[in-house]
């Protein structure tokens, strides 16, 4: 369906025109005139995007300032809640947990104007604008009750300054408008211009206050007061969120997970006060949209919610010591592969540690960063890094030449390499499209490195390598540690595209293929770049006279030779696991007992659907888009036997298995031996390995259904035309339970009940 | 779904003459699906334009128990995509094959009209949906997070008529994907639509 929501529809084309306003009211009446009741006219500029936006006037769907016939103006548009009134302790707690449902609803990506503004409460105090502190009240005459006038006031206040903090961060980061979150705010400040010292002190007060009312039952008064406390250390912990960097700490949101224990079990002290929010508030937000429920989103929720938005924030510390590109890029990987997604505020809060002012996590600056990839991965120890225009000041001099190339590379690339980082903070369906954007992009810098690459091998008097029978070739560092960029890249849009659940059953044999394709691919140019630093380790040891400088580049050469040897077996798991998926979904297909989800009369061919699910590799030089007749000869592993696929299979699958157990024994992360023992990252490290462990109980899933299969084909009664594959085929849904990795599509294969045909 | 539609029921093209009849009945038929109901203006910018991309089915008392609404323009200088813009059955008729039908009526109409390929778009949960698209050949091409008022994710479902329309180039996307903001400073919120945009 259409979307009804504006944002969804292309905006009209900016028409740069400089309007003169003249008074057309008579021009119009007589226009007007000629036509006939209902007769509709069409400007030409009139878009689906202005159609979407239109509202009916005097329709109570969509007009928000309706009023019903019966109803009059007052109570259409005024509420009767008294916001003086008195409230007993228990509507006290039952209102704060209100208010955190709204808050925890607005963070999920609900607008204000549906979660906390259609608080009586929030409204009296942000409208009309307070001035002062003093200002941000109920009402003119505040309440005499201290439950309300002190503690109930001080809860908001507390609420919306933090609501002030979130907002700002996810504002200025990069994010979707009302997909991630809703940054309206209707004309209303969320108290920016205060400071947060006053929020405490109230908050103090408050809690003082509660502790020596004796009269107040005590179970209520200390929900009262873990409820004041949550709100004093979550606006703690969302103020200053940047400081982390500087402190490391992360106090308040452990202090906040603290008191989030005792809140939760006093939610049923708790009496709600429904009537203290209303939808008329709405009418009075300066919004063009149609009038929209208030959204109700359970207690437990909201306080899971919370409670991972916590526990998030204190994990992300863990990533905060950079020790190297590949380490960072895994812990930020792991953290934001969590399921649910890390929140929109954790997300932005991210982004904005990862890279701020040109510097990486508040302690690399971004030509290091990307120097430290290039050395990890292709040049371990080269001139091409250490060439500094400061030190070499002979234009004449090579060594000038290449640190001048090198700034250029440095200007070009350090942009597109850290946002390959930073894309990772997009909710994962636009961290998917995003990369199949950034693929196109790394295609075109491939070549441009490529260019540099020339000039450089010249300057650095590169020799060059024979192969066997071949060509003299060079090395290329950069436009192959480019290529690894993409064919990272690359391999992401397959394997994303199982976790978004958007191929059909029919797709997955020849969605594995590609995937094996993509990683042997990559194997190879893994293999391409260890000969060439295998060739420049031996030439850095005969000919470097001083022993000393060969010994100090001895642990960059170590290092690069462990990066290559853990990518390669990661590499090769994923391989084998596609490969052996691959074999048993042809044999499935191929006995047609795979589900489809195309019917018989579908309108489109094979072909076709291949052009449309490969459309982000269709602009990719390198590798070449697989033409079709290939692709299917390949993919349906045609002119083979069952039995030299099935073998194909189980080979495949030992070997998965093998190499991601050797994965795990590698560990998330590259240790570093010189520098002195770092604390562990133990929750993002659990995350790594808990991922890995699935995938390796997907492996084991695997090997069941080929065994499964294998027993049907050439067991006893092998299948004929009459006598067909007597199994069923059940593929998982993303998420379920029999699915144990995202990533992994594993059947479900089990002998077909004779007697009951009832699945299918 | 997939026997043939019964007899008593009359597939007929969207006729402009009979717009006060027609559209107050399709508006009933697809508003009760909606949270938030579409205003008379949408109808009125497809039917205006591709009314001829519109199909009806009608029962024995020429009640409209069915409707498919489409367009077709070429997609930003590229392809000539059809959309296929709304859809519904009236409920106690569901399950004969009616959307079926009437999927393949726009279908088969813009196929006559050149078009190089069909899109739309359509509620995760809204499994009838899915299935009776990709029965017909469409494939999911990406997930729109939270794509709906709702808050609903959508897929994206594209069926491709011709070869080569993947590698029909289309102009500079505006909807599409905004670049992200410079490092150095971050005060920059990227505008979120992508409606057609691929």
């Amino acid at each position: 369906m259409l979307p009804n929501n504006e944002v969804r529809v292309p905006p009209p084309r900016a028409v740069a025109q400089s309007a003169v306003p003249r008074d057309i009211t008579a021009e119009f009446t007589e226009a007007a005139s000629k036509l006939r009741t209902g007769q509709l006219v069409k400007d030409e500029m009139f878009t689906l995007f202005e159609a979407v936006g239109a509202l009916e006037i005097m329709d109570s769907k969509m007009d928000s300032g309706y009023i019903a016939p019966g109803e009059n103006l007052a109570q259409a548009l005024e509420h009767d809640y008294d916001v003086r009134r008195d409230l007993t302790p228990e509507e006290l707690v039952g209102l704060m947990d209100q208010l955190l449902c709204h808050e925890m609803a607005w963070h999920m990506g609900h607008p204000l104007s549906q979660t906390l503004f259609t608080s009586i409460y929030i409204d009296k105090l942000l409208w009309p604008v307070p001035r002062t502190m003093e200002d941000a009240r109920f009402d003119r005459v505040p309440s005499e009750n201290p439950l309300v006038g002190l503690v109930l006031r001080t809860y908001c206040l507390a609420l919306v300054k933090a609501c002030d903090f979130v907002h700002a961060r996810v504002a200025s980061e990069y994010f979707y408008e009302e997909e991630d979150f809703v940054t309206q705010l209707y004309n209303r400040n969320l108290l920016s211009a205060f400071d947060s010292s006053h929020f405490y002190r109230l908050l103090d007060q408050a809690v003082n206050w509660v502790e020596s009312q004796e009269g107040i039952d005590k179970k209520l008064r200390d929900a009262i007061r873990s409820r004041l406390q949550l709100r004093w250390e979550f606006l703690a912990a969302v103020d200053q969120d940047l400081e982390i960097l500087d402190t490391g700490s992360t106090d308040s949101f452990e202090s906040c997970l603290a008191h989030l224990k005792p809140v939760t079990e006093s939610v049923a002290l708790g009496k709600a006060v429904p009537e203290a929010f209303s939808l008329k508030l709405q009418r009075k937000l300066a919004s063009t949209v149609p009038p929209r429920p208030i959204v109700h989103i359970k207690q437990e929720d909201a306080l899971a919610h919370m409670k991972r938005l916590c526990q998030d924030a204190i994990d992300m510390q863990q990533m905060l010591g950079y020790s190297s590109p590949s380490n960072f890029k895994t812990a930020v990987w792991t953290l934001l592969s969590r399921k649910p997604q890390p929140s929109v505020y954790i997300r932005s809060l991210l982004q904005a540690l990862i890279v701020n002012g040109m510097t990486i996590l508040g302690a690399v600056s971004v030509r290091q960063f990307l120097y430290d990839d290039l050395a990890e991965l292709v040049l371990p120890s080269s001139i091409l890094l250490r060439a500094n225009t400061d030190e070499v000041e002979l234009p004449s001099d090579p060594r000038f030449r290449i640190a001048q190339i090198m700034e250029g590379f440095v200007k070009r690339f350090a942009q597109p390499f850290v946002d390959t980082v930073r894309s990772a903070c997009l909710n994962r369906c636009r961290v998917r499209r995003t990369i199949c954007h950034t693929a196109v992009d790394w295609d075109n810098l491939q070549m441009e490195a490529e260019e540099l690459d020339l000039q450089l091998q010249n300057l650095s008097a590169e020799p060059a390598l024979q192969f066997q029978g071949g060509e003299a070739t060079f090395s290329y560092p950069l436009s192959s540690w480019a290529y690894h960029q993409k064919l990272i890249q690359l391999r992401l849009i397959l394997q994303m595209g199982f976790e978004l659940s958007i191929y059909a059953p029919e797709e997955l044999p020849g969605i594995y293929w590609y995937l094996s394709h993509i990683c042997s691919t990559h194997l190879s140019h893994l293999d391409r770049i260890r000969t060439f630093t295998v060739a420049a380790r031996k030439r850095d040891l005969v000919s470097s006279g001083h022993e000393e400088s060969s010994a100090q580049r001895s642990p960059a050469y170590h290092r690069s030779f462990l990066y290559l040897e853990r990518l390669t077996t990661h590499i090769i798991a994923i391989d084998a696991f596609a490969i052996a998926l691959h074999a048993l979904y042809v044999l499935l297909a191929r006995h047609q007992i795979l589900p489809s989800a195309g019917g018989p009369g579908a309108y489109s061919s094979d072909k076709l659907r291949y052009e449309l699910r490969m459309k982000p590799f269709i602009p990719i030089s390198l590798p070449e888009l697989v033409p079709y007749e290939e692709y299917h000869r390949e993919a349906t592993l045609e002119g083979d036997t069952d039995a030299t696929i099935l073998d194909r299979a189980s080979k495949a699958i030992t070997e998965a298995r093998k190499a991601w157990e050797a994965t795990l024994a590698n560990g998330a992360f590259i240790e570093d031996v010189s520098s002195p023992a770092k604390e562990p990252s133990i929750a993002i490290e659990e995350d790594w390995r808990r991922d890995i462990k699935d995938m390796m109980r997907a492996c084991i899933g695997a090997s069941i259904a080929i065994e499964t299969v294998k027993k049907a084909l050439l067991g006893d009664k092998p299948p004929s035309e009459e006598n067909p594959l007597n199994l069923q085929v059940v593929i998982p849904e993303i998420g379920s339970k029999t699915q144990w990795h995202d990533w992994w599509i594993v059947p479900q294969i089990s002998e077909k009940k004779a007697a009951n045909p009832t699945t299918s | 779904m997939t026997q043939d539609a019964p007899s008593d029921l009359r597939y007929v093209r969207y006729d402009s003459a009979r717009e006060n009849e027609y559209v107050a009945a399709m508006r009933q038929l697809i508003s009760k699906d909606l949270s938030e109901p579409y205003s008379i203006y949408v109808y009125r910018y497809f039917l205006y334009q591709w009314g001829d991309l519109c199909f009806l089915a009608m029962d024995d008392k020429d009640e409209m128990v069915g409707v498919v609404v489409s367009k077709l323009e070429p997609h930003r200088g590229g392809p000539l995509r059809g959309y296929i813009a709304m859809l519904a059955v009236r409920e106690e008729y569901r399950g004969r094959g009616i959307a079926t039908k009437l999927v393949r009526m726009a279908i088969d109409a813009m196929t006559e009209r050149n078009a190089d390929e069909i899109v739309l778009e359509t509620e995760i949960t809204n499994t009838a949906a899915m299935k009776l698209y990709e029965r017909l050949g469409f494939l999911r091409s990406k997930r729109l997070h939270r794509y709906y008022l709702n808050g609903n994710s959508a897929y994206r479902l594209v069926l491709y008529l011709r070869e080569g329309v993947g590698s029909i180039r289309t102009s500079f996307d505006p909807y599409g994907l905004p670049p992200p903001p410079p490092m150095d400073q971050s005060y920059q919120t990227p505008t979120a639509t992508q409606g057609n945009g691929s």
